[in-house]
């Protein structure tokens, strides 16, 4: 009942009609899988096994089993918790930040976003449950009257905060992520065949029958779960660059790090997004819901976010000049000349000079590029972490403390693994849900006014 | 027959529970056969759609609901449970001295207060929802067709003894592009 002017371009092309959505996104659910799902999912179950391995060693042998010394004592573990606590960002920023916003081409890119920042969530929770090396008193940081005598947490303490940030980030997001599945796992059920498919999606559907009354309550919780989702996830990344920010290293100690992060954690979301989508429309056939104007919007928040991340590098240089403190001075220095220059010039470079190649409409619509611009992206913004937290650490007060980092085999297998298990559970579930909203396409797809199923031109039926 | 049977039974209620079905495969035809019937003063049960048609709750006369109340309150219960949690933990049980900082510091308190906030929030809004939708995981859903999550809409009429005319009112969604006109009994 929405009027689109006709002038704008269809966010849904190939003149589908509501049962071509309800066949093409199901299709992958009813069918076998594909052989590149097969092969897809192979590669990543051996990856998994990597960090099953990797993570079990850690566990077995003790934190000694990484590359930390007493000066460098966070490293690749905390990177690879921010990174993919970043790549978490841009699933509830595109349905929240966008339903707040009205922007509807979010409406075919909505569910795998979420469900990747669900995935991407789980991997960052697995590096703090590494990282602490005793993962059996993983409930510490949780206020509980204990064993102790009743010796409660340090509220206090960034590091608790994150804890609970992290937490109800992800459990908002997977209430919101279902909510918004159960209209589609409601076709599921009604179009099921088999009899186990009719009881698990109908016991998943929750008795989802498509009545107004329902669709209206279903509305405005989603808009008011849009509307508390998008400050928390403002505040997701602020807490936890507050766990550097409200230390005193030189290099962390920065008031700008909650909107630097938050731009970063923008920038690596969609960075990802992009590259899952892009190799989803192919494989999937999804070319007319995940337009080339989806990839426009997308390139275009990829380069705004990174230019204020490039920005956020450059005020911290003017700072650390400006502030004449000379520990401040000596990390960024040594940032950019030190002996992790490689890191750095990698960090700008995929950052804030890349993403520029954006301005040019050539550069936003060619899937193949943006495909490798966006792992590019990735790089860069897990290069800003390790910058972040080695090269502040790695030259502390005492020279004669100074240290080296370098990783072992562990680690980067761990790092390798923990990409095996964010494609383990995207494949599964692009197997076993409805990887694109059906219900909200359909609501955005022009009214067919003709019965006989022929498309008219472009515009004539838009109208209502 | 069984609808004579149901009427007789409950013969002092107007209302039977026979209802007409009309089987569209439009939003904007179901949206315009729904103002001709309640114009024309037919009791619309319910108007079932694969997505939310906008402005058919207002026209049903659906009041807006009352979840953002609900919400609101949550978040309020997650806030004052976080406060005085914090409060009591750090400067009434416990107290102790880190870093030489105060153990009443409100600011701190900030984060882990707007947190839980949101997270009262979430999951007492929803599970709210739930249970005004009577939803729950398992439950056998009560469908009107199974098409209605594919890709058509049906509105769906009460028929009300002695003044529901089913001839006129087949015609009249029939004329308005119904594909399928049918009855259904609720038990």
């Amino acid at each position: 009942m929405s009027y689109e002017s006709p002038i704008r371009d269809q966010l849904v092309t190939g003149g589908k009609t509501y049962r071509d959505v309800t066949r093409d996104v199901t299709r992958p659910l009813e069918n076998a899988p594909s052989k590149s799902w097969w092969i897809g999912f192979s590669i990543s179950t051996l990856v998994l096994a990597l960090w099953i391995g990797a993570t079990t060693y850690t566990f077995l042998v003790g934190l000694g089993a990484w590359g930390l010394n007493k000066t460098v004592g966070w490293a690749f573990d905390i990177t690879n918790f921010v990174f993919w606590v970043g790549i978490g960002h841009a699933g509830t920023l595109i349905s929240a930040v966008l339903l707040l916003f009205r922007q509807k081409w979010r409406m075919s890119i909505n569910r795998s976003a979420e469900a990747m920042t669900i995935f991407a969530v789980i991997c960052a929770a697995s590096f703090i449950l590494s990282h602490m090396g005793r993962p059996w008193v993983a409930y510490w940081p949780i206020p509980l009257p204990n064993a102790f005598g009743t010796l409660w947490v340090n509220f206090n303490s960034p590091l608790v905060w994150d804890v609970f940030a992290i937490s109800t980030y992800f459990s908002v997001s997977l209430v919101f992520w279902y909510i918004g599945l159960i209209p589609d796992i409601a076709t599921v059920r009604d179009r099921a065949v088999s009899k186990a498919r009719k009881f698990w999606y109908g016991f998943f559907a929750m008795g989802w029958n498509g009545s107004t009354k329902t669709w209206h309550r279903y509305e405005v919780i989603s808009l008011i779960l849009a509307g508390i989702s998008t400050p928390l996830v403002l505040s997701v990344h602020s807490i936890v660059s507050m766990d550097f920010a409200t230390s005193l290293v030189p290099g962390w100690h920065t008031t700008i790090f909650p909107p630097y992060f938050v731009a970063g954690a923008i920038f690596s979301g969609f960075g990802m997004v992009l590259t899952l989508l892009i190799i989803a429309r192919e494989v999937m056939n999804y070319k007319d819901y995940i337009t080339e104007a989806h990839l426009d919007a997308m390139t275009k928040i990829v380069m705004v976010t990174g230019t204020m991340v490039g920005m956020a590098y450059i005020t911290e240089f003017f700072v650390a000049a400006y502030s004449g403190v000379e520990y401040e001075q000596y990390a960024f220095l040594n940032r950019a000349f030190g002996p992790y220059w490689w890191a750095y010039w990698t960090m700008m470079t995929c950052n804030l000079v890349a993403p520029q190649v954006f301005w040019f409409k050539w550069a936003r619509t060619t899937p193949w590029f943006i495909f490798i611009m966006s792992i590019i992206v990735n790089i860069g913004m897990w290069f800003e972490r390790f910058v972040i937290i080695v090269t502040s650490l790695h030259r502390d007060f005492l020279p004669s403390s100074w240290a080296m980092y370098t990783p072992t085999i562990t680690e980067v297998s761990i790092l390798i693994g923990s990409f095996g298990l964010f494609f383990f559970l995207y494949f599964l579930f692009c197997k076993f849900l409805p990887t694109i909203n059906m219900a909200e396409v359909k609501s955005i797809i022009p009214t067919h006014h003709d019965d006989h199923g022929h498309n008219h031109a472009k515009g004539e039926n838009h109208a209502n | 027959m069984t609808i004579m049977d149901i009427t007789m039974r409950k013969e002092k209620i107007m209302q039977t529970n026979k209802y007409i079905l009309g089987v569209y495969d439009n939003p904007d035809k179901i949206y315009s056969t729904t103002k001709k019937l309640i114009n024309k003063g037919y009791k619309v049960d319910d108007v079932y759609s694969p997505f939310a048609i906008h402005g058919m709750d207002r026209l049903l006369g659906i009041k807006r609901s009352n979840l953002t109340v609900a919400a609101f309150l949550f978040a309020m219960t997650g806030l004052t449970l976080a406060v005085t949690f914090q409060v009591y933990v750090s400067k009434i049980d416990w107290p102790m001295i880190i870093g030489g900082k105060p153990n009443l510091h409100i600011p701190t308190y900030i984060p882990i207060t707007f947190e839980l906030s949101i997270l009262f929030t979430a999951f007492g809004m929803v599970t709210c929802f739930f249970i005004v939708n009577r939803m729950f995981w398992g439950k056998n859903a009560d469908i009107i067709d199974p098409r209605v999550t594919d890709d058509l809409f049906v509105v769906s009429i009460q028929v009300q003894e002695n003044k529901t005319d089913v001839q006129a009112l087949n015609q009249l969604l029939v004329e308005n592009g119904a594909l399928e006109v049918r009855e259904r009994i609720k038990d």
